[in-house]
């Protein structure tokens, strides 16, 4: 209403959403469906209240980081709450809203009254309170067993169609609205956007209206932990990672101006639209979801460099009307030439030599034997099988899709092969919704988050879809058969037995892990600790040091850690990347004294343990565990895999055992010198 | 009129000539046809009201916008693709009204920036620089050390800083807008000088002032603008001052400022020895009655604007009191000023009057939120009420309420301005130059509000730097010096002579 | 030397103390040199970013181009290029790289935020859409140390910062370009009016950018035989933190390469510090929060009172 020229780049958003809608109506069985709608309203909720609780922010021409920091400080605060403290859910709720508000307060002191840049107190606020999740937490410890009437915020149907959080993100959606476009307060943003010093002038008490707006947005952000909490029924240091910067992504698309003053709540909400119809239209299409961040990141740049075009902005608005370029036209046109060329070029050889490097077709999501669109009641009806890592990325799952593709290559079927591109429980619950609005015959999960992605599991059982997890277990009743390669424990004791070979049963080692908050590792972890001290009182754990997962930060971690500690003679890197990172540390060193272990993959070791410096690393074959997860899939949907039989055919893997619910793929396997050249993965 | 005769007295070579320039912003046309010529050696007296095109003339000479017309011509070969930098190389060095200066940087360092026309891969030498610095300071008698950050300087200071600045390269052409605006008599005498030697070898000088009374002490020649046209060129010696206003205004000084004469009551308005060292203003007493307008003269830089700000809660006041109908008032921001009855018009239009952005009617508003409200909603009737009233009752020229305030004109986004401040229903107005930069027509409406404020009993407050303005309106007229109250005098007392005296301290010396 | 900076260093001075108790080790020569390694890349890329935030922009892109300037670097050298056509390599594509964020922001007129947000996700979601996490391997082995050896090696990374740095402080406080930075950033209508070419300014400080990030990369994949493809996440941020703590303002127009150094040397040491004293590691994002979030307080709070000359 207050702001001209809006509605020409919200008409152009709506075309959007409707090309896109369009687009995924044809690709994406079912995407056109009622069920799938209100998933999409269910998935955008939390990120949704983000984006709301920003849009005023960016209005104020600020920028808040640190909700989706906030948001994890406030889900493990919930959950000490509710569980140590022993507060109903209620209060535990009410003294989490509080949490959150005291943090946007914090926000507000530093921005109003010390007059700090919002871009620098809440930078240093996403790692405070972030940090402070993982401190309580200790990385390691999170929440769950909810009771069923809190899950029914986040997992419930209202009325068996509508999800229960659709609720409330209708009615912050309306507050917001409200107060944006509608109260005084609202005017008195606006001003503040346009013209700090105006709204001053004018008699606004500017640093209380600015408060208002970084509380308010705490308060918001914790709402969405708890709704995320409810969610995935856990609650965890590491929940909603990185969404501020979709979340701001989505205000800005929606029209509001990073610069302040221009913005609005329809329009968050249009740019909200955009992003999660694409993340779902995506993934029910079974396209890769990659694809979904470089569309989404071009669309940013297109719809804001349309709407500049005849306004050049800079952050520091120029006290002239004059709009003259230093460069002109021509000069710029073939500058910008020369630069698009040159980066298709970078882009394009990148792209070939990684394809030429890897060996592999870099057509991901989608192998070459499966058909875009199956058209319905095509004759000869092929099995869809979906897979899911935990993530995408990491080269143990990249190893483990190898074997996914050659199984699905051999038993004619088609495979779908995609997930989260970080560990991201949320994200994964997404994926498998949107398998489910797809309609596959068998879904199987590594799931990140047993708790979390069970509900959805067994929503997918209950539409007759065949479930099997893999790599890590879901609840029980979620699935219908658990892939298991190795327990935690037996990961924990053969490590740990590997550990006492090579210090020959006396001495001191250190663990450099993922994520601090990796669930999976400090399950791993765990289990270390309880065999050394049971079994091996020879040897002493000296500290457990975070690498985040990242080669370079576990080479560092290593070199401070054998100068601290100059007796420890062996390193365990129990993940993929830390086993190079803390080998090299150790070669360049040049203390042959000092060994590495740990869980990785082949080929990224071999090196290291050709020339002695890693000693061994562990691991299942990840090849045949990605072919068996097929297989079994396969043969669960068929039949020839049921409750009661307890062994079945695993193609050229043999004779495969059957214990319970459970297909067991054997001991983990453990690279040696000797041994490791036969391996390539 | 009697245009170009006088060209040929001076049979010195064509320097720079602008030939039909044509200019418009958001269609207001700034310049209309202008053409102007400066020859080697002279000074060349640029002057006309506020809005007259005079900055805008400057900014076409310096490549610092373009020309919608006509051409800018340099030694007889016209300049194409004019720029700063362009311009800069060319040897046209301006001076602006508002200081261009960096204010991160240091004093060496700004006027090296201006004057060290190589490449960006040119070195620097740091003592060089510091040493040229405090050279060219010293050569107009600034004492400024040239290690200071800019950003520390008082706008005098910034003004000679820019002096310096403009002298430092090789200039054919010098242009100053209003450089003695701020400067005392001793510098201003020291800057005469430097421009007459400037002159003497040869350098064309366009100057623009409004201190019409120092005109013929440094200018050959004069051309008058009007409403963005060239009115007439002529010697220095040809012109009097009053020719001058006649000619800017083109009516008769009376006319332009319609003071009213109202019934003045008793004392609304006190402040007593108000002092605050942020605002750089120290023992300031005066009083305002009903119905009263008290004019406020000094030089730029005096504390003016500073104290109407301390009295509005921008600045904290150390010590002192304000006092409205004898009761004792606690200002902290600008909330309490005008809760408490006083509403203040500022001066820096485009950051603190008008949010250019929103629309007319939630500018004039903004100021009275809380009444134009249902608890926490906008009231939109009311605010659509109220700002009707006032577009109607100030005769605003827009295309509606619902018009962006930064699309109109100059003197209708001050009577927004205005309106913001009148809709609070304050006994206090301060108005801080209330008339710079618009149009004649507008400027008599801004100064019949004041006299109708002024009627109702309100104690107006005017901060004016133009003279005439304040002798027309003024009851009394309170003239500032260096953060000080130097003297009030009465109507009967005011002149521009005497106002002139105590603004530079010359009645102390 | 600003107030941030004199805040930052106490804090710091107090680490150190309580470091020299408690682990003097901390000190011995050889953990000081695996810093110096360490840290090079982040050296280079915090002098990139000084510019960028000193001209009055921002580049949130950085850790993604790292990740494909490393896998650039490492394709490169697999593909059997001599060295220095590697290097060379590298450089250009960082070069590019800026150069789109330059680009969107001068000539599309998008604030550097958006733009640089925008390429942030673009160039992540890239890589990995193109390598699917797979790793750079069989680079030959006289990639590592660039082929001089450890010891020579490790000399040419730190050296190849040192110098850098050097180069930046010289050319920033001694050619007109520098100053053309600070003048961008600290008024820009005002640097339009005294002739300096704004936009070529913004562009050129984005490029220079990019081309830091690539040599960053380059000096970090060089200590290895792999190159991950999933490098450099949050770097960006590390970035900017250490600009921030070295008393730049983000406002721009106001900072120094020297502050931007100790922000680099105290980010680089609490992770190490924090382990030579055995504090447990789950507190460390809280603790470097906390810094920042106190250097910025305690700045502004010495700054109230003399705001006299801010008008």
């Amino acid at each position: 209403m207050l702001v001209e020229n809006r509605a020409g780049g919200e008409r152009a958003l709506l075309l959007l959403i409707l090309l896109e809608i369009a687009v995924f109506a044809f690709t994406g069985p079912n995407f056109l469906s009622a069920a799938n709608a209100f998933e999409i309203v269910r998935l955008g909720t939390e990120l949704g209240l983000i984006a709301l609780a920003l849009t005023p922010v960016i209005v104020t021409g600020g920028i808040d980081l640190s909700v989706g920091s906030m948001m994890g400080f406030c889900a493990v605060a919930f959950g000490y709450l509710w569980r140590d403290a022993q507060l109903s859910i209620a209060a535990a709720a009410g003294c989490t809203l509080l949490v959150g508000v005291a943090g946007g307060a914090l926000n507000a002191l530093a921005i109003t009254r010390f007059k700090a840049p919002p871009l620098i107190v809440t930078l240093a606020t996403y790692s405070l309170f972030r940090g402070m999740a993982e401190g309580l937490t200790r990385g390691v410890d999170n929440f769950s067993g909810f009771p069923a009437g809190f899950l029914y915020v986040g997992q419930g149907y209202i009325g068996g169609l509508v999800p229960a959080q659709a609720s409330v993100f209708l009615a912050f959606a309306l507050f917001y609205w409200f107060l944006l476009h509608r109260t005084t307060r609202g005017r008195a943003f606006r001003a503040i956007g346009f013209a700090p010093e105006g709204a001053r002038w004018a008699g606004i008490p500017v640093q209380r209206r600015l408060a208002l707006a970084y509380i308010l947005a705490g308060f918001t952000a914790a709402t969405a932990s708890l709704i995320y909490v409810a969610h995935l029924g856990q609650a965890r240091a590491d929940a909603a990672t990185g969404y501020e910067l979709l979340a701001i992504t989505a205000v800005v698309l929606g029209g509001a101006d990073i610069l302040g003053g221009r913005g609005s709540i329809w329009g968050t909400l249009l740019g909200l639209s955009a992003i999660v119809i694409m993340q779902n239209g995506l993934r029910v299409s079974a396209y890769p979801a990659e694809l979904a961040g470089i569309l989404t990141s071009a669309i940013l740049v297109i719809a804001i460099a349309a709407g500049r075009r005849t306004k050049r902005v800079s952050r520091i608005p120029a006290i002239e009307e004059n709009t003259e370029e230093d460069m002109k036209n021509s000069q710029l046109a073939v500058l910008s030439a020369v630069i698009i060329a040159g980066s298709l070029i970078v882009a394009g050889t990148n792209w070939w030599l990684v394809q030429s490097v890897t060996g592999k077709a870099p057509i991901p999501g989608v192998s070459p034997s499966i058909a875009m669109n199956p058209a319905p009641g095509e004759p000869a009806h092929k099995l869809t099988i979906a897979v899911m890592p935990k993530a995408k990325g990491d080269p143990y799952f990249v190893s483990c899709r190898l074997g996914a593709e050659k199984a699905a290559k051999e038993l004619g079927i088609d495979l779908i092969w995609d997930g989260p591109t970080d560990l991201d429980p949320a994200k994964q619950n997404e994926v498998v919704e949107a398998w489910i609005t797809r309609g596959v015959d068998a879904i199987a999960v590594a799931v990140v988050n047993a708790p979390g992605i069970s509900t959805v599991l067994r929503k997918a059982r209950a539409k007759g879809i065949k479930v099997l997890t893999w790599d890590a277990d879901a609840m029980e009743d979620a699935r219908d058969f658990f892939v298991n390669q190795a327990t935690p424990q037996g990961i924990g004791d053969t490590l740990a037995d590997e550990a006492n070979r090579i210090l020959k049963g006396k001495g001191d080692f250190a663990i450099i892990t993922g994520a601090l908050t990796a669930a999976n590792q400090n399950e791993w972890i765990k289990f270390i600790k309880a065999r050394t001290e049971s079994k091996y009182p020879g040897l002493n754990l000296l500290t457990v040091r975070p690498s985040d997962d990242d080669r370079n930060r576990a080479f560092s971690e290593t070199q401070t850690l054998m100068k601290v500690y100059p007796k420890m003679r062996l390193v365990m890197a129990i993940s993929a990347p830390a086993v190079p990172g803390a080998s090299e540390a150790v070669k360049q060193s040049g203390r042959t004294d000092v060994k590495v272990t740990g869980l990785s993959l082949p080929n990224m070791c071999k090196p290291y343990v050709e020339a002695g410096v890693a000693d061994s690393v562990v691991l299942w074959n990840t090849l045949d565990l990605g072919y068996l997860v097929v297989n079994a899939s396969k043969q669960a949907v068929e039949g020839t895999l049921k409750p009661g039989v307890d062994s079945i055919q695993g193609g050229r893997l043999g004779k495969i055992t059957i214990e319970g619910s459970q297909v067991v793929l054997g001991k983990p396997l453990i690279f040696t010198k000797a041994n490791i050249g036969q391996y390539d993965f | 009129m009697e245009g170009c005769r006088s060209t040929t007295e001076y049979n010195r070579a064509l320097l720079l000539e602008a030939k039909r320039i044509e200019k418009s912003y958001g269609g207001v046309r700034a310049l209309r046809q202008v053409s102007f010529g400066l020859l080697a050696g002279e000074v060349h007296a640029l002057v006309g009201e506020n809005g007259a095109g005079k900055s805008t003339l400057i900014r076409v000479l310096t490549g610092a916008v373009a020309a919608d017309g006509g051409s800018v011509i340099l030694d007889g070969r016209p300049i194409t693709d004019n720029s700063p930098h362009r311009s800069r190389e060319l040897g046209i060095a301006a001076i602006y009204q508002q200081p261009a200066i960096f204010p991160d940087l240091t004093v060496a360092e700004n006027i090296a920036l201006a004057n060290e026309t190589g490449g960006l891969f040119q070195l620097l030498r740091r003592g060089e620089r510091i040493r040229r610095a405090t050279e060219l300071l010293e050569s107009i008698g600034a004492e400024i050390d040239p290690k200071r950050d800019a950003g520390t300087l008082t706008m005098p200071e910034q003004q000679l800083v820019e002096i310096a600045k403009a002298l430092g390269g090789k200039v054919r052409v010098l242009i100053l807008d209003e450089p003695t605006a701020s400067l005392t008599e001793r510098e201003t005498g020291r800057l005469f000088e430097i421009i007459r030697k400037l002159r003497s070898e040869g350098t064309g000088i366009i100057y623009i002032s409004h201190r019409l009374e120092e005109l013929p002490l440094i200018a050959d020649r004069i051309t008058v603008l009007r409403d963005g046209e060239t009115i007439s060129t002529s010697g220095a010696t040809e012109m009097n001052t009053r020719d001058l206003i006649r000619l800017m205004a083109g009516r008769e000084l009376s006319a332009v400022f319609p003071k009213r004469e109202v019934p003045i009551g008793g004392t609304a308005f006190e402040v007593n020895g108000v002092s605050s060292a942020v605002a750089g203003i120290s023992g300031i007493t005066f009083a305002i009655r009903r119905g009263e307008i008290l004019g406020f003269a000094g030089l730029v830089g005096a504390g003016r604007t500073q104290l109407a700000e301390t009295i509005y809660g921008i600045f904290p006041a150390d010590s002192g009191e304000v006092r409205l109908d004898g009761e004792g008032l606690s200002i902290r921001n600008p909330g309490d000023a005008i809760r408490s009855g006083i509403a203040y018009v500022p001066e820096d239009r485009r950051s603190h009057g008008v949010a250019g952005e929103l629309p007319v009617r939630a500018n004039m508003t903004l100021s009275i939120l809380d009444r134009v409200s249902n608890g926490p909603a906008l009231d939109e009737n009311a605010e659509r009420l109220i700002a009707g009233n006032w577009i109607s009752s100030l005769q605003v020229k827009t295309d509606g309420m619902d018009e962006r305030a930064g699309s109109l004109s100059g003197g209708n986004q001050q009577k927004v301005a205005i309106a913001r401040a009148l809709a609070t229903g304050p006994r206090v107005l301060i108005v801080d130059e209330p008339t710079q930069g618009i149009d004649v027509g507008a400027k008599a409406e801004c100064h019949r509000i004041m006299c109708d404020m002024a009627a109702k009993g309100v104690a107006v407050m005017m901060i004016s730097s133009e003279l005439a303005e304040i002798l027309g309106m003024s009851d009394r007229v309170a003239v500032m010096r260096g953060g000080r109250i130097a003297g009030i005098l009465e109507r009967g007392q005011a002149t521009a002579e005497s106002i002139l005296a105590l603004a530079l301290g010359e009645s102390n010396q | 030397m600003t107030r941030r900076l004199i805040a930052i260093g106490g804090l710091w001075l107090l680490l150190l103390g309580i470091l020299a108790v408690r682990a003097p080790n901390f000190f011995a020569p050889e953990n000081l040199r695996d810093m110096a390694i360490t840290n090079a890349p982040a050296l280079v890329v915090s002098i990139g970013m000084t510019l960028v935030i000193l001209a009055g922009e921002i580049d949130v892109s950085i850790g993604s181009q790292f990740a494909v300037l490393s896998v650039v670097a490492g394709i490169l050298a697999k593909s059997g290029l001599p060295l220095p056509m590697v290097a060379f390599g590298t450089l250009a594509s960082g070069a590019v790289l800026g150069s789109v964020n330059g680009l969107l922001v001068t000539a599309m007129g998008i604030p550097s935020i958006v733009a640089t947000l925008a390429a942030m996700a673009f160039w992540r979601e890239f890589l990995r859409w193109t390598t699917q996490g797979a790793w750079v391997e069989g680079i030959p082995a006289t990639f590592q140390w660039m082929g001089l050896g450890q010891t020579g090696g490790e000399l040419a990374i730190v050296g190849s910062a040192a110098i850098l740095f050097a180069v930046a402080t010289w050319v920033t406080g001694n050619l007109k370009l520098g100053r053309a930075v600070y003048a961008v950033g600290s008024r820009r209508e005002s640097a339009r009016l005294a002739g300096i070419p704004v936009s070529g300014v913004t562009f050129g400080v984005f490029a220079l950018m990019g081309a830091f990030t690539a040599l960053a990369a380059f000096l970090d994949t060089v200590r290895f035989t792999q190159v991950q493809s999933s490098a450099g996440v949050g770097l960006e941020l590390k970035a900017i933190s250490a600009v921030v703590i070295g008393g730049t303002s983000i406002t721009g127009g106001k900072g120094s390469l020297w502050g931007t150094l100790m922000g680099v040397v105290v980010l680089a040491a609490i992770a190490p510090a924090l382990t030579f004293l055995g504090v447990n590691a789950f507190w460390e994002k809280a603790i470097q929060g906390a810094i920042i979030l106190a250097a910025v307080v305690m700045e502004r709070a010495a700054m109230k009172g003399d705001r006299a000359h801010a008008r």
